[in-house]
């Protein structure tokens, strides 16, 4: 009788535990987890900077490497910000751009010095176009995000009676991107903008798998876009 | 009996679908090209698709030798010659067939070829990336056929996997990487063909 009392309580418990305490406990340990991301921010100028109203800006990923390329997404994710906000800029959006100046700055003929800007834009078409769209400054993104130290094994099973997961994985994060801002009406570069950001993500799984994720490239593309805004505006 | 004549026409669609899984994954590829911006050059040109372009396709196969993935790209080939060519010059006529370049008062026919197609899948390779090469052989021939340029015009595209990309998707973007890379490089590089230059000149477009 007494062991019967005994097991309900434990179980009660148990119960408990699981409709209240366990995915509060989750939740506080991913919001703890998630927010696990560092970032580094340099800036290097080596000119005075500005822009008008009327001005434009045109952020593009550089695609010439042999092991990478900066993803759409990440330059696309700095452009929005970059025209959001009090201090917002206007930029041209890179397909667009890449589309309208087609072939010149393709992989293969994209300028890859100040003095190749100043060449191509000796040809008409390609100066035509850049005044239309009223671009003061080019910016060039060039990083990647690289994964690293992957551990541990998550294993899944399911029966008749129901199925679950039971393991642990992680992995880091490491995101470097460098932002080179040229100025086309001097065809001279302006500064780097640097960031470094790295962040632990975390995959528990006690039945369900629970993915704690470092929001390390999203963090990348704010710290880059706000620092980008301000060196642009002059600030 | 309704059951039975139910289950006879079943059989057809089971045994097709059986067969389809065992077939290749066939990739169409579809992509849009903008035209060049490049001053045109003041002349006529003929072009003519033949008809290994027209149809052209590309299979990769399994390490065991069974098809795997045909990739279909000779209509988006033929769409971006369509969209470059245009921009190059300040006419373009397309040919049925090299014998109709006479009648059709043309002062060039173009008839671009494949001559190698390669494919890289990231489960194969072991890299992030799935990748296309393409060697091209460019003609140009005078409207009675004789030769005034052949030369060859190498491709390359990729795009970087992803964790919600098909592998169909994939091959797609790495093909029309290849074939925009394959634009710009024909159209920024045309007129330094030796043999085309000197056509140019001769026919007084060299600049």
């Amino acid at each position: 009788m007494m062991s019967e009392s005994l097991a309900r309580i434990i179980t009660t418990s148990t119960d408990l535990f699981r409709q209240c305490c366990l995915p509060l406990l989750l939740l506080t340990l991913s919001l703890f987890l998630s927010a696990c991301t560092t970032t580094t921010v340099d800036e290097f100028r080596q000119g005075e900077t500005g822009i008008e109203a009327h001005q434009s800006i045109v952020i593009l990923g550089r695609r010439q490497g042999s092991t990478y390329e900066t993803r759409e997404e990440f330059v696309n994710c700095v452009g929005e910000r970059v025209a959001r906000g009090t201090e917002a800029i206007r930029v041209i959006p890179e397909k667009e751009f890449i589309d309208s100046l087609f072939p010149w700055f393709e992989p293969r003929t994209a300028p890859l010095r100040t003095s190749d800007l100043q060449v191509l834009m000796e040809e008409p078409l390609v100066a035509q176009k850049i005044t239309e769209y009223g671009i003061r400054y080019i910016v060039w993104v060039d990083g990647q995000t690289e994964t690293s130290n992957r551990m541990g094994s998550i294993s899944c099973a399911v029966g008749p009676g129901g199925g679950g997961c039971f393991g642990f994985g992680s992995w880091e994060d490491d995101s470097n991107f460098d932002a080179r801002v040229w100025d086309v009406s001097s065809f001279a570069s302006v500064g780097t903008i640097s960031t470094d950001s790295t962040g632990q993500s975390y995959v528990p799984a006690v039945v369900v798998p629970i993915p704690l994720i470092a929001r390390v490239e999203a963090n990348a593309c704010s710290s880059l876009a706000t620092q980008l805004q301000q060196f642009v505006n002059g600030g | 009996m309704s059951v039975l004549n139910s289950l006879k026409k079943l059989v057809p669609l089971g045994v097709a679908l059986l067969l389809s899984a065992c077939g290749a994954n066939s990739v169409v590829v579809e992509g849009s090209y903008p035209s060049p911006n490049v001053r045109p050059i003041p002349l006529t040109l003929g072009v003519f698709f033949d008809a290994d372009l027209q149809n052209f396709s590309y299979t990769e196969y399994t390490e065991t030798g069974k098809e795997e993935y045909v990739v279909a790209s000779g209509q988006t080939h033929m769409q971006l010659f369509n969209s470059v060519l245009p921009s190059m010059f300040a006419n373009v006529v397309v040919l049925d067939s090299l014998e109709a370049a006479p009648g059709a008062q043309v002062d060039a026919v173009f008839a671009p070829s494949i001559e190698e197609f390669q494919l890289a899948l990231p489960q194969k390779t072991r890299l992030d990336a799935y990748e296309v090469w393409v060697k091209y052989n460019m003609r140009l021939l005078a409207p009675d056929g004789t030769y005034i340029a052949d030369w060859v015009v190498t491709s390359y595209g990729k795009t970087p996997t992803e964790s919600l990309r098909s592998i169909e998707s994939g091959i797609n973007d790495a093909t029309v990487g290849a074939l925009r890379d394959l634009a710009s490089n024909f159209t920024l590089t045309f007129r330094s063909v030796p043999e085309v230059s000197e056509w140019l000149v001769a026919k007084g477009a060299g600049n």
